[in-house]
Formats: structure tokens, C-alpha cells, sequence
């Protein structure tokens, strides 16, 4: 039967996100080809074979009374039914989708019963559409293309490392629950800090804020982008996200305050420590954030001289 | 105590063997599942207990600098787990102890 190869409960994250976010209008098909409650079997086999579909709607107007599929039509044909009506022979104890379930709902659908399609409907019990698994893999194949492209379009070449006074600008963008990549910009920034041979404990202080910071984002931001700012004195980290934004900071910068849910717990985050962890290891913090804007919080640490000749990576 | 050591006490595999791993003196071990409380730790010379087997824990070694990790409890540890703690350097250890029991044992091994 028709099983699609997506899970909701085990899909990656990024695809998880997806299907929640995607409601089933904006990938069902809306060019529906219906045959009327008097149509015979023979019509609506035809209609079948003319569109190369595997089920027909049996509706009038907006109305949805039943669905003939191809099974049907091969069960007249053994029966010798095939011309006789239409509503004589569809199924009627139909199994429907609303147009404003997430996708992820339509997908459970599929595994459920079993069906190759389900008729959509909206609110007011009007027949606005119908989910095939088709639908669903190409239009999921086109919003990640869509993700992918935006997720291109946020990374920026590394700066010249002789830019602005020996200054090296990098940006990472950082998207919600995407912790397979949650931890990369940190160890960038934490390679680049070793191969100038500064000390382990500040190495540390510095990637363990820029951590935090990616994983603030990627826990509880709609998304956003991590930039550093590598000078000679001084790396400065700054995490910006679009949203939600803090309602309350103050409680936010409280050891343990924290809006995480089990889930994110589970994955061993969300205690609550991100944002004091971030201004106990920063000689500068500050955050500002504005709720249906976004956050933006900066810590800078200050970098002693080396010596000239970069010394060998070290291991703490 | 070195890697070899406890991993001799904890019965434990080695899935990863990091370039440190038969040179570096463990001084300290933090044993937690909660990441978040990984990252508050400031020592060096690092294990970390815990029974969280993703690549988090892996990624979390390495920002602390952690020299290694045991994953208690007997968990499974996926293979995108190995791999990234390949990338990063990091050792990677498994144990059946579960996660009291495997501090007890390295605080005998470190005070007998």
C-alpha cells in the first residue's frame, strides 16, 4: 500500500519542522476532478485513466459524498457493475483531512489507514482539496530547497583575516531545533582562537559563550545568526534572532528560568543556565530584546597579547 | 588516573581513542545527562559522565575542552556519535555502569 518514508516522530529536525509548520491547504491539490453521484463506474474509470489518478471524488458542488477508487472500479469489473451509478458503489465511510491540520497530521493519516489519498475539507464541511502522498513528498522536496536556499543565502564569506586592523568578521546562521548543527559556529570559533595559541581557559570562556549562544537560538528562537568578531584585544560574540523575543529578561538572566519543554530537556538542555553561563564567562554582557522582534545578546572577552610566532594547538 | 585506567574500571569500551589517550592525567569528572551543567564546569583535564548518548555530549566535551567521555548505562552509541568524536578528538568510552556506580568506582580509582 501507500506508505510514505516520513516519520513525524523520526524525520530530522529540520523536516520535523516542517511538517508542523506546513498546513495541509498549502499542499494538498486544489484542481480536484470529481464525478457526480449518477456518474457510472465506466465514466469515472475513465476519468481515471484520462488524468492518470488512482481515486475520484464523488461530490456535487462543494459537497463531498463519497470516493471511488481504483479498487472499486476492478471489483465492478469482476462483478459486472461497471456501468451502474456511482453512488451505488463508493466507499462512504470516508476518512477526511481539514485544511488547517498541520502536515504532519495528514502523514500520520497515511500510515494509519492505509489510503492512498484523503478528501480535504475545510470548515464549513466544503470540499476544498485532496492529499496524495505525492503531494506531500514534492512539497516537501520544494520547501527544503527553499530552506536550503535561505540557509545559503545567510552565510557570508569569511572576512580577509588582515580586514579592518588584523580584524576577522565571521557570521553563522543558527535555525530553530536544528541541534544536529548546533555547536559547529562554536568550534570554528574555537579552532580559529587555538591556531593563535591563546591560552585554554580563555579558549574555553569563548566557546563555551558562543555555544550557549547558538543553543539559545536554536532552542528557543524562531532562528537567527551568530557573528564574531575577532580582533587583537578582544572577541566579541553576538547571537540576533527574529523572534519571539524575552517578555521578561530579568527572570530570563536568573539561574534556572527557563521556558524549555521536555523535549528539549531530554536532549539535555533547557536548565535554565544558557544566559548567566554567557555573563559569567564575558568581561562584557549585555542583551536586549523586544518581544515580536527578537534578541540580541553580545558578550565580548578580552584577549591578552601573544607572542608573535603562533604557538602549537594546545590541549587543556 | 589515564584513560586506559578507567576504562579498565568500568569495564568500559573504547569507541573513540583520541590522540590524548595515552598520555593525558584525568584530574577532574563531571557526571550529568544536563549539558547546560556541563558547560558551568571550569576545569580542565576533563571526563564527563553521563548517559546522554548524542553528538551534544560530543560537542559539549569540546567546548569545555574536555579530554573525554563515558557514556554510562550500557546506551547505544550511534554512529554520528563515533564519528563526531572522531572529528573533534575527543575519547569516547561506553560502560554498563550505571552512572553512580561508575563514580564510585573512578573515586576509588583516584583514592583507593
Amino acid at each position: 500500500m501507500n506508505v510514505l518514508p516520513i516519520s513525524p516522530e523520526q524525520s530530522s529536525l529540520v523536516i520535523l519542522d516542517l511538517l508542523f509548520k506546513l498546513k495541509i491547504k498549502e499542499v494538498m491539490t486544489t484542481t480536484l476532478i470529481t464525478a457526480p453521484r449518477g456518474a457510472s463506474l465506466r465514466d469515472i474509470q475513465r476519468l481515471m485513466k484520462e488524468n492518470g489518478i488512482t481515486g475520484v471524488p464523488i461530490a456535487e458542488g462543494r459537497r463531498l459524498f463519497g470516493i471511488v477508487s481504483m479498487d472499486d472500479i476492478i471489483t465492478a469489473l469482476e462483478n459486472g457493475t461497471v456501468d451502474e451509478r456511482a453512488d451505488r458503489h463508493m466507499a462512504t465511510n470516508l476518512v477526511v483531512l481539514e485544511d488547517d491540520m498541520p502536515l504532519s497530521f495528514g502523514i500520520s493519516y497515511f500510515d494509519k489507514f492505509r489510503y492512498g489519498r484523503f478528501p480535504v475539507l475545510n470548515r464549513n464541511n466544503e470540499l476544498v482539496g485532496i492529499l496524495t502522498s505525492r503531494d506531500v513528498s514534492a512539497s516537501l522536496l520544494l520547501e527544503l530547497f527553499k530552506e536550503y536556499n535561505k540557509l545559503e543565502a545567510q552565510i557570508q564569506p569569511p572576512a580577509p583575516a588582515a580586514g579592518e586592523r588584523g580584524r576577522v568578521r565571521r557570521k553563522f546562521p543558527a535555525k530553530r531545533y536544528d541541534f544536529e548543527n548546533a555547536g559547529k559556529a562554536s568550534h570554528e570559533i574555537k579552532k580559529e582562537l587555538t591556531g593563535r595559541g591563546y591560552d585554554p581557559r580563555l579558549i574555553r570562556r569563548v566557546s563555551v559563550a558562543a555555544y550557549e549562544m547558538e543553543l539559545n537560538m536554536v532552542v528557543h528562537s524562531e532562528g537567527g545568526a551568530l557573528t564574531c568578531l575577532l580582533d587583537p584585544d578582544r572577541v566579541e560574540l553576538i547571537a540576533q534572532d527574529h523572534g519571539p523575543g524575552i517578555a521578561d529578561v530579568d527572570w530570563a538572566m536568573q539561574e534556572g528560568c527557563t521556558t524549555a519543554n521536555e523535549w528539549i530537556k531530554s536532549l539535555g538542555f533547557g536548565a535554565g543556565m544558557g544566559l548567566p553561563n554567557i555573563r559569567r564567562v564575558a568581561d562584557e554582557f549585555d542583551i536586549q530584546s523586544t518581544v515580536g522582534v527578537g534578541t540580541t545578546v553580545r558578550a565580548v572577552i578580552r584577549l591578552p597579547p601573544v607572542a608573535p610566532s603562533p604557538a602549537p594547538p594546545q590541549t587543556p | 588516573m589515564k584513560f586506559a585506567d578507567v576504562a579498565q574500571r568500568l569495564g568500559a569500551e573504547v569507541a573513540h581513542r583520541g590522540s590524548t589517550f595515552d598520555r593525558e592525567e584525568l584530574h577532574h569528572v563531571m557526571a550529568s545527562d544536563l549539558m547546560s551543567d556541563v558547560l558551568v564546569v571550569d576545569r580542565s583535564r576533563l571526563l564527563i559522565l553521563t548517559a546522554l548518548a548524542s553528538d551534544q555530549a560530543i560537542r559539549t566535551a569540546d567546548m569545555v575542552g574536555a579530554a573525554g567521555v563515558v557514556v554510562v548505562n550500557g546506551k547505544t552509541l550511534p554512529a554520528h556519535m563515533t564519528r563526531l568524536a572522531a572529528e573533534l578528538d575527543v575519547t569516547l568510552l561506553r560502560t554498563r555502569k550505571p552512572k553512580f556506580e561508575a563514580c564510585v568506582a573512578l573515586r576509588e580509582l583516584a583514592a583507593p
